[in-house]
């Protein structure tokens, strides 16, 4: 049966409405420079925190930010943040990405914390000697697997061009097994992948970040124990600026991720509302 | 044809048992083969870059050659494509761009920080805009199981933000009432349902592997049989 003209133009009207309200929601909390004041952080979060926390000065730790621009609003604070603790803890990050589209964003965040460190701490901070950024390979499982025999020769170079077999930063890390923490960002499956061919069978413990959507599919390792930690969405990302007393863009992002679910409810509320009244007077069916 | 089916069966086959075999063999050639292998398979790793790139330029170029609708965007893929592949070989007289330095941003790196990451977050900020209308139009309390998906979508949505601490202070005096709901909904009926999913992928994942390995499954030699 056709559906009228009159209530498809309605539907219309409604659903430029509800994009009208969604842009407000996002947007007036970023220019009023609403803050939603002190949370308390999850408690995912925080057990990946003191992971990290309680790792000796020079403890390596790779850091695998596997995603593309597309997740750079709630990821990218992860990693700035991630990173960000691991210079303050004067940690040695070794930062990679599998994503070809990725590597740039790596780079970055890679950059920014490094300047961080040198305005908040102090703490100047030298590729090579202090971080690695060791960049992309393809290979994707293969590339873990190979970097589970022997890293230095699945990055021989690092993304300047650096050759990794002599380098600082590397020294004592023959392959992943000489790592205490793997850290995984990620927009796909690259979580389980790290944690299928890479922690169970290499023996790192393992902390990862994840969308918001993708979060609760992680669930299961974290029960398990095949994951010490879990950042999930932006409000990972605000927890963990939380938790080492550095906001940023995900603090900064939860004032106008709480408007956007406020209004979600408030709409799928005021629908079933609807629904339940023309119910009653029998115009829908259900 | 016993090039073009037995030896790739028996090339499986061989490799699906030393892989498979060398979990449970720790000698030290075992790994050196291990090592050797996985080098392999890294190189042609690379080699799947190209095939996407062919594939990706194929199709836009039948798109363009057929006039199909909205045809004129696939140029752009090759405008973006060559515009980037310019400025990563010809930047500063580098080839590509195999000397940057911390700090310095060249032209290729800026038109990715400030048209690509741009562009792809717009693309994925869409999806808001989307789930909020599609939430309107049919989440709705249809029967008893589709209420308590819809009052656990409510609540884990609602603990997820800071600003549940503040009404739930207000309401139960305690700030994180709704953040604990929520972490319950998803520690125990969510996890419950995901593992079950997990396992059920992974007995079928070891079961189709065992099919391949052993020659049962050869869909992927192409033929259909």
């Amino acid at each position: 049966m056709p559906v009228p003209a009159a209530s498809l133009k309605r539907l219309a009207m409604i659903r430029h409405v509800i994009y009208l309200l969604v842009a407000a929601a996002v947007i007036v909390p970023f220019i009023a420079r609403l803050h939603v004041g002190d949370f308390q952080p999850g408690p995912h979060a925080t057990k990946l925190y003191k992971k990290l926390d309680s790792l000796p000065a020079g403890t390596r730790v790779l850091l695998s930010f596997d995603f593309d621009p597309g997740s750079d609003a709630e990821l990218t604070p992860m990693g700035l943040a991630l990173l960000r603790h691991c210079f303050k803890k004067d940690l040695v990050p070794l930062v990679m990405t599998n994503y070809p589209a990725g590597l740039d964003l790596a780079r970055k965040i890679m950059e920014d914390a490094v300047d961080d460190s040198q305005k908040l701490w102090g703490k100047k901070k030298v590729s090579g000697r202090d971080y690695v950024l060791l960049g992309f390979r393809p290979g994707q499982v293969n590339l873990v697997l190979k970097m589970g025999e022997n890293l230095k020769t699945a990055f021989e170079t690092d993304y300047y061009g650096k050759p990794t077999v002599d380098m600082r930063a590397l020294k004592g890390v023959r392959s992943l097994k000489d790592l205490k923490l793997v850290i995984g960002i990620s927009s796909s499956a690259w979580v389980e992948t790290w944690i299928i061919y890479g922690a169970d069978r290499f023996g790192f413990e393992y902390g990862a970040g994840a969308t918001a959507v993708m979060a609760p599919d992680l669930y299961p390792f974290l029960d398990t124990g095949q994951m010490v930690g879990l950042l999930g969405g932006l409000r990972g990302a605000a927890d963990y600026e939380a938790l080492i007393k550095q906001r940023g863009r995900g603090t900064l992002g939860m004032s106008a991720q709480s408007a956007a679910h406020l209004l979600v409810i408030v709409l799928v509320l005021a629908a079933n509302v609807r629904f339940v009244f023309r119910r009653l007077s029998g115009r829908e069916k259900g | 044809m016993w090039y073009k089916r037995t030896i790739p069966l028996l090339l499986v086959l061989a490799f699906g048992l030393a892989g498979f075999g060398h979990d449970y063999v720790p000698h030290p050639a075992s790994n050196a083969f291990r090592e050797e292998v996985t080098t392999g398979f890294v190189i042609i790793g690379g080699f799947a870059l190209f095939i996407g790139a062919y594939s990706l330029f194929h199709m836009h170029i039948s798109r363009i050659r057929r006039k199909q609708p909205g045809w004129a965007y696939s140029i752009f893929v090759f405008l973006g494509a060559a515009l980037m592949v310019c400025l990563g070989l010809w930047n500063d007289g580098d080839w590509m761009f195999v000397d940057p330095q911390p700090g310095v941003v060249t032209s290729f790196q800026w038109c990715y920080d400030y048209i690509l990451v741009p562009c792809n977050a717009t693309i994925f900020s869409i999806l808001a805009f989307f789930i909020a209308s599609a939430a309107f139009r049919t989440f709705r309390a249809r029967n008893f199981s589709a209420l308590l998906l819809l009052a656990a979508a409510v609540v884990v949505m609602f603990g997820r933000v800071p600003v549940s601490e503040r009404v739930g202070q207000f309401l139960f005096d305690s700030p994180n009432a709704f953040a604990h709901v929520s972490e319950i909904l998803l520690n125990y009926p969510n996890l419950a349902a995901k593992r079950a999913i997990l396992l059920g992928v992974s007995l079928g994942v070891i079961s189709q592997s065992l099919r391949i390995i052993f020659g049962i499954e050869r869909t992927y030699m192409g033929g259909g049989d």
